[in-house]
């Protein structure tokens, strides 16, 4: 019980319906969007129409529509898997081993959290043009722009979430499993892959979906870095100055709102509970 | 209180090296080429120490120098950018602090529910929720539409300032930080020791006044955490207002990359975007002493 103004009745109720406006104000715009979805009309204006479907049809017709996603499923999977493979070496560098230089490494791997995405977007476009014009001159060869340096970014700014997502449950865990599963003869490749890796296996879900989600809405970077075959992001805002296609894109816009935040929600449950599962002594 | 047999990790000893610089070569490496190395090269290419096109010149000082002294357009958009910037964090702040402060001390069996209600949209797509808005704000978008509707304004008369402006570039990204600024300030206040509030209620002290010498200071560190995750970003902010800003919402972000997108002058937006990169840094340094930041892993 606390002992200031939150303790007064008047102060609380206004503080219950200023939370409750500002939820209303938060998915108003998401829910009007789902609204007019189901709208037969191509211009998302008042007065509401007929109910419809035929906006969610039109897109699975759409070959572009439909490759964008796929290309942004595809590049989210592989950015993921990597960045969380390099974020689990990252978070047993940071916890597990001390040495020289510990705490530039450190800030080293948290610092893609800062840079501005344009910049970095530019930057990566940079690199990919002066590597193209050294490998054009030397050897006639030429890698150019597209999904792979897509990916190549997306790694980068989505390894200090894996960290920092990692680490705090590696400082928590038990040692003295680790060091049992010794005890019995087991060899250190072998602890990893069944005990510690195992019980580090929620927040390395938990990192996969948040590099995930990261890497599937980014557009900032990845309109720098693809050429013919786009993102999702990228198709999406190429399209938006076409107002016919508006509907099919809230139609799929809808879609994946709706998948994400039931994959997030989803996720922290069976996170927390796996956890306390896992936990052999919750905690302090 | 943690049981007896509850350890954590001892730091390993010397004869482990191998295995600490395996580790250490695959993020280390990846950040190095993909992170390091291409921002050096901006760097480069800015001073005209690396050429990519026959019109680069190698006195791009030249360019260093027409930024700096306002001797073009850029610097006084940058200083739109950081006002923008400015308004957009201050107002996410004042308007999220309510509902963290609710959250932390007033709610009591739900608060985590709540929370992730709040933070949610945070987690949906981005380009959607400004997509939302450009909907909502269009002149014959939902608002505008409504109001035709039902007869509050004639069809020809549509209210014009609610998009394409500096308004709608401010009210959109509000919008859009609202929800992450919550959750800082949310922790701050959730670890605060509540026996310090009773101490001041016992010292005499009214709950307004506890609240304004004792809550809300402790929580300032949270305050300004929140402040410097919005403000920062939003300096470099270029795809709301390409959205939604038009002529009056143009940032300095959307300088830089038309620079590279339209004006094909990639010498001056490199310097632009270093420009960007070292305010940054600035900020970050000094923001760091303040809010004392701890290194991941003691």
């Amino acid at each position: 019980m606390t002992s200031d103004v939150a303790n007064s009745r008047v102060a609380l109720t206004g503080l219950r319906v200023f939370y409750a406006l500002l939820v209303l104000f938060l998915y108003a715009p998401i829910l009007l969007l789902a609204i007019f979805s189901f709208n037969d009309n191509p211009t998302p204006a008042f007065p509401l129409e007929r109910f419809t479907m035929r906006w969610y049809q039109q897109f699975l017709s759409n070959p572009q529509l439909i490759g964008s996603l796929r290309n942004s499923l595809v590049v989210a999977s592989i950015s993921s898997v990597i960045a969380v493979a390099l974020g689990l070496a990252g978070s047993f560098l940071l916890v597990r081993r001390r040495f020289v230089g510990k705490s530039a490494v450190s800030a080293l791997m948290l610092s893609p959290l800062v840079i501005p995405y344009l910049v970095f977007g530019i930057a990566l476009l940079i690199l990919f043009s002066a590597v193209d014009e050294f490998l054009t001159n030397t050897m006639g060869v030429y890698i150019g722009l597209g999904l792979h340096a897509v990916v190549v970014g997306h790694v980068v700014v989505s390894l200090p979430y894996t960290i920092l997502t990692i680490v705090p449950r590696l400082e928590r865990m038990n040692i003295s499993l680790e060091e049992a599963a010794r005890d019995l003869g087991a060899g250190p490749a072998q602890t990893l892959r069944r005990v510690t890796l195992p019980l580090l296996v929620p927040s390395i879900v938990s990192s996969f979906l948040i590099a995930f989600t990261l890497s599937f809405d980014e557009f900032a970077i990845a309109s720098f870095l693809t050429a013919r075959e786009l993102t999702w992001p990228v198709y999406l805002f190429a399209q938006l100055r076409f107002p016919v296609l508006l509907p099919q894109l809230i139609a799929v816009s809808v879609i994946v709102m709706v998948l994400s935040i039931a994959v997030v929600v989803a996720t922290e449950a069976l996170r927390q509970r796996a956890e306390r599962r896992l936990d052999l002594a919750p905690p302090a | 209180m943690r049981p007896p047999e509850t350890r954590t990790a001892r730091p390993a000893r010397p004869r482990t090296w191998p295995a600490t610089l395996g580790l250490l070569s695959g993020p280390l490496l990846w950040l190095t080429l993909f992170f390091v190395l291409p921002i050096v090269i901006v760097a480069a290419y800015s001073v005209g120490i690396l050429k990519l096109f026959p019109t680069d010149t190698s006195s791009a000082f030249h360019d260093w120098s027409r930024l700096l002294t306002g001797d073009s357009i850029y610097l006084g958009l940058f200083w739109k950018s950081m006002r923008v910037s400015l308004i957009v964090s201050v107002t996410c702040v004042v308007v999220a602090y309510p509902v963290a402060y609710f959250l932390a001390l007033g709610a009591r069996k739900r608060k985590y529910v709540l929370l992730l209600v709040i933070i949610a949209p945070f987690l949906t797509s981005y380009l959607l929720r400004v997509l939302a808005w450009k909907v909502i704000l269009g002149d014959a978008g939902v608002i505008n539409s409504f109001l035709f509707w039902t007869g509050l304004r004639g069809s020809d008369d549509p209210v014009q300032w609610l998009i394409y402006s500096q308004f709608t570039v401010m009210l959109v990204l509000a919008y859009v930080w609202v929800p992450f600024v919550a959750l800082p300030m949310f922790v701050t206040l959730e670890n605060l020791d509540h026996s310090l509030l009773e101490a001041s209620a016992d010292l005499g002290a009214s709950r307004w006044r506890t609240f304004l010498r004792v809550t809300l200071p402790l929580s300032g560190s949270g305050v300004l955490a929140a402040f410097v995750f919005v403000f920062i970003p939003t300096i470099g902010e270029f795809v709301t207002p390409l959205l939604v800003g038009g002529t009056r919402g143009y940032l300095y972000g959307n300088a830089v990359s038309d620079l590279f997108t339209q004006g094909l002058d990639w010498q001056a937006g490199s310097v632009l975007s270093l420009f960007l990169l070292a305010v940054v840094a600035v900020l970050m340094a000094i923001f760091a002493r303040f809010l004392q930041v701890r290194s991941v892993s003691a």
